[in-house]
């Protein structure tokens, strides 16, 4: 199985040739949304055990960073494992979603794995693992690629677009949109992402559909599509071409959207979500049938004032995303949109005195109408230093791969069972190919 | 001692500029003539001095073509070394005390723009950008309520441009914006009770991003492969718990106890202090064998953690690919990495790390200069230097006199120093997908040259070009304008228009379809309308492909 990874990373490009195909064109039209927190959130603060031992464990090794039980929002999972949860108290939107939607789900423990490993095999240098844990940048492209120790360059989204790119020929805007810059997340062989404003695409001010402006705009196209010596000339050129061909159709559209009658809050994440819900709205006018969106929130990496920071933070989540599932029963859309987290890592369970450091694996949120919510998926972990899977300082070695996660993801959009090796390359090293945490 | 040494030299180079403020010799160079002057060098071309300009710049002029094709290459560095470095923070320093620190950081853009644009020291203040985008702190976040600290810390960097780095590893460590930006400040010793154990931010980042990187490397910058062909990580989690250790102790300046240590406009501008209680004193087994005995102080402590990473063998190809990449090429071949490195371990004279050297090796590089530029040489201009590079063709600036483009961090990807957090807003390693990508180059100016970003930055230059600019009548006292006057005068000639906004933009170089195009649209436009067509003629050649390119 190792090997059938190997070789995909020597040649990506004939395993998606052969495979791309056979998509027959999609019916139907399914989103999914990554919500990227950026700087490694503190999950173990996000669902936290509420009582008896495992708060005890908690509060042990968490000591002035543990948020006290008493102010935990209580959420009851449908399938108990023993121990009781809760929320942080900044989150009542995502209790109730998990609470009294039934539309959120938390997958536990969940990291960057090419292999299932233990402490023993960590702990002696024998474990295969994803190179440079632990570090920003690298664990970002692990999760937004889930290359392993290869150099693959596109990201799972990417491949993606790509595996599904027979299924929405129509689709008159690219299936890979980033509201929040270029990312590894979206980088494919064959298609190419779009990157869009936090409110959308931006107009060319100066081009118009007549007269000198529609010359200018004429003449602009020409330059930039004019032969260039240099490769950055080119890509450059590229990026213009493409801005210049999306703006209008794509902001036209929008334009035209009606209004949400949900509110979203006021917030970078919020107008993002806000958009993303606008473009869902006009997903007829451009054809697509297939849509991944990157939308994304800074300032995770809580290395001090964590205590001052987190409610913010993720209470800034909360509300998001609460609003964005709201968008979607207003648009009729819950059941064929999947909003999910990623993150750097989670952070350590020790304290640095007034913050904590970049630690492995957490917890992530699944939230949408095809979610089987008010469930945590996989095993949450007894928050003890020195516990069975702390390799050190409270860094919890995750039991869930991120492959497994995106597999997930993936095969619910709609990529056959048999690509999603291509998907995830690690997915063959793991028994269990699907999370169900989607139906 | 590393402390007072420190200071020291945080003193004089105050000292030096406050000095400098008034005069900023000009056209240095008419200084008195070496007695017996070399032979004169052959003449440099147009193409060659604005290339060379538009590295080592904020943008190649006219008149600053001519005065590097007199000095030639190599006296031009020398004058530009000379000069005094052009500040921040007594800018912001003679304005009264604002309500909010951070309605300061406005003021703080002016002066980055005033000094970019304008200041004398072009060389200095090009590499101060450049160590600001790998020495990386940003005012997004809490360093918005330090604007006398990041300006500071600006200084700092524009005052080791051409000094060593061994000391500007010293004092990026203990400013107080770094500080606060990567959690030093206020670290403290371990307390096993509550389960404290000393921050890992800055030890992490300091090993990753400013000095040594992930992974061995040659000395021409290329991974080091071990036994199983992979490459070989510079450290471990144990490394950096270590250097944590190190990095124990420190706070504001000046404040009566650890506990008490309150930012103030003062101590956000000076180094920050030990406070030996917090310092932990235990044994730390740092890189390269190095063992700091149990029992130091946290200077001697810190003096011994730098220099263990100042000697370390990749701090010369990490810091080559860096810098070269910031001024001159995005893909430098290893020949080129391996020269500039060489000259990191040893200036010639037996020092290590001196960046004055490194620079004008950089530059002087003969794969900096090229006969005929090939495809994958030069680099992409990130967008504030094309529009700094714009400003000073076109002498721009405002009635009320600031330079504050507050529209800098939504048009232009952030204004600096403002990166997204921690990483620079392009990584060394970003390759666009497509060509780049697949040819395994590099273009980390790509990262931020999306669909989104190039629409603002086009619009932005169609905005400067026909509305900002000295024929406008609706000017706001704070807008910055372009001076086209010269352009309005000569608009009815569509040739000496192109020729002459080319020869202030571009050293008078540019596409025949980039000409073309100029020439069909002025076609189109009323011969009488002169600012109109000047306009059109700045905004396609600010907004083209050949224009964001720096050969």
């Amino acid at each position: 199985m190792l090997k059938a990874a190997a070789a995909f990373a020597a040649t990506p490009g004939a395993a998606f040739a052969q495979s791309a195909g056979f998509v027959a064109p999609f019916s139907d039209y399914r989103a999914l949304v990554c919500v990227f927190l950026f700087g490694g959130n503190d999950s173990w603060n996000m669902l936290v055990p509420a009582g008896g031992a495992e708060y005890n464990a908690y509060a042990a090794s968490r000591q002035n960073l543990a948020v006290d039980a008493a102010t935990l929002l209580p959420i009851n999972p449908l399938t108990p494992d023993g121990a009781s949860y809760g929320l942080h108290p900044s989150m009542p939107g995502v209790q109730s979603l998990f609470e009294d939607d039934g539309a959120a789900a938390f997958v536990a423990n969940v990291g960057p794995l090419l292999r299932p490993t233990s402490k023993a095999e960590v702990l002696a240098g024998a474990a295969n693992l994803p190179p440079q844990l632990f570090s920003h940048n690298d664990q970002q492209d692990q999760w937004h690629s889930l290359k392993g120790v290869g150099t693959s360059r596109t990201g799972w989204a990417g491949r993606v677009a790509d595996l599904i790119r027979g299924g929405v020929a129509e689709q008159r805007m690219a299936t890979n949109v980033s509201l929040f810059g270029a990312t590894l997340f979206q980088s494919a062989d064959e298609t190419t992402a779009y990157v869009m404003g936090p409110s959308g695409p931006v107009a060319f001010e100066g081009f118009g559909s007549e007269g000198i402006l529609l010359e200018q705009r004429r003449a602009f196209e020409r330059v930039i599509a004019a032969n260039y010596n240099s490769v950055y000339e080119r890509a450059f050129a590229a990026v213009q071409r493409r801005a210049v061909a999306a703006a209008d159709e794509v902001g036209a559209a929008l334009e035209a959207a009606p209004a949400l009658a949900t509110a979203f809050p006021v917030s970078l994440l919020g107008q993002q979500l806000e958009t993303v819900a606008r473009l869902i709205a006009v997903r007829d006018e451009l054809a697509m049938q297939r849509q991944v969106f990157f939308v994304a929130a800074g300032g995770f990496d809580s290395h001090d004032n964590q205590n001052e920071d987190q409610p913010g933070l993720l209470g800034g989540v909360s509300e998001a995303i609460r609003a964005f599932y709201d968008a979607t029963v207003e648009l009729g859309v819950a059941e064929q949109v999947t909003a999910f987290t990623q993150s750097d890592f989670a952070r350590t369970l020790t304290s640095n005195g007034d913050g904590t450091d970049h630690a492995w694996g957490g917890v992530q949120l699944v939230v949408g109408g095809a979610v089987r919510g008010r469930e945590i998926y996989g095993s949450y972990p007894v928050l003890e230093i020195d516990g069975d899977v702390d390799v050190g300082g409270g860094r919890m070695i995750p039991g869930i791969a991120a492959d497994q996660y995106a597999a997930t993801l993936a095969r619910w959009f709609g990529v056959d069972d048999a690509d999603l090796d291509l998907v995830a390359p690690n997915l063959a090293n793991f028994a269990i190919r699907d999370l169900g945490f989607l139906a | 001692m590393a402390m007072r040494r420190q200071l020291a030299a945080w003193t004089a180079l105050i000292a030096l500029t406050l000095g400098a403020c008034g005069g900023g010799a000009s056209g240095a160079g008419d200084g008195g003539s070496p007695p017996a002057p070399p032979p004169p060098p052959p003449p440099i071309s147009d193409a060659e001095a604005w290339r060379f300009l538009n590295q080592a710049t904020f943008g190649a002029t006219p008149a600053a073509a001519d005065e590097f094709k007199r000095l030639g290459a190599a006296a031009w560095i020398d004058a530009q070394m000379a000069l005094p470095a052009s500040l921040q923070l007594p800018f912001l320093q003679a304005l009264p005390a604002p309500q909010f620190p951070f309605e300061r950081q406005a003021d703080r853009l002016d002066a980055w723009f005033r000094n970019a644009v304008n200041g004398e020291d072009q060389l200095r203040q090009r590499v101060a950008f450049a160590l600001s985008e790998i020495f990386v702190v940003s005012q997004q976040g809490a360093l918005v309520s330090y604007p006398y600290g990041l300006a500071s810390y600006y200084d700092m960097l524009a005052g080791h441009a051409f000094g060593n780095y061994r000391e500007l590893l010293e004092d990026v460590t203990l400013h107080p914006a770094m500080g606060i930006y990567l959690s030093m400040l206020g670290n403290e010793k371990p307390d096993p009770a509550l389960n404290i154990r000393p921050d890992e931010n800055y030890a992490r980042e300091l090993m990753q991003l400013f000095s040594i990187g992930l992974v061995e490397l040659n000395a021409d910058g290329s991974v080091r492969l071990g036994a199983d062909d992979q490459p070989i990580p510079t450290y471990d989690q144990a490394t950096i718990e270590a250097y944590a250790h190190v990095y124990t102790g420190w706070h504001f300046a000046g404040a009566p106890s650890f506990e008490l240590a309150f930012p103030n406009a003062f101590n956000q501008t000076i180094p920050m202090q030990l406070y030996p209680d917090y310092h932990d004193t235990g044994e730390k087994r740092l890189l390269s064998g190095v063992v700091l005995p149990a029992g130091q102080t946290g200077e001697q402590d810190l003096a011994g953690a730098l220099d263990s990473l100042f000697f370390h063998p990749n701090v010369g190809p990490f810091v080559a690919i860096r810098l070269i990449q910031r001024l001159t090429a995005s893909n430098p071949s290893p020949g080129y990495v391996s020269r500039v490195a060489a000259v990191f371990d040893d200036n010639g004279a037996g020092v290590r790390g001196d960046l004055g050297a490194v620079v004008r090796a950089i530059l002087l590089d003969p794969e900096a200069r090229p006969a005929a530029p090939g495809a994958t040489d030069g680099k992409l201009k990130e967008p504030l230097l094309r529009l700094t590079q714009l400003w000073r063709a076109y002498d721009a600036r405002s009635a009320s006199g600031r330079r504050s483009l507050r529209a800098a961090g939504v048009f232009f990807g952030g204004a600096p120093p403002a990166a997204p957090p921690v990483f620079n807003f392009s990584g060394p390693f970003y390759a666009p997908p497509g060509e780049i990508r697949d040819g395994s180059l590099v273009a980390p100016e790509m990262q931020i040259a999306t669909e989104y970003q190039n629409t603002l930055v086009t619009n932005y230059f169609l905005y400067q070009a026909f509305g900002l600019n000295s024929a406008s009548d609706a000017l706001a006292e704070d807008d910055v304008y372009i001076d086209i006057d010269d352009e309005v005068e000569v608009a009815a000639d569509t040739d000496a228009l192109i020729d002459m906004v080319a020869a202030k933009l571009t050293g008078g170089e540019l596409s025949a379809t980039l000409r073309a195009e100029i020439e069909t649209m002025l076609a189109l436009l009323p011969a009488d309308d002169p600012v109109l067509r000047a306009a059109e003629t700045i905004y396609f050649i600010a907004s083209s492909p050949e224009f964001a390119y720096q050969r």
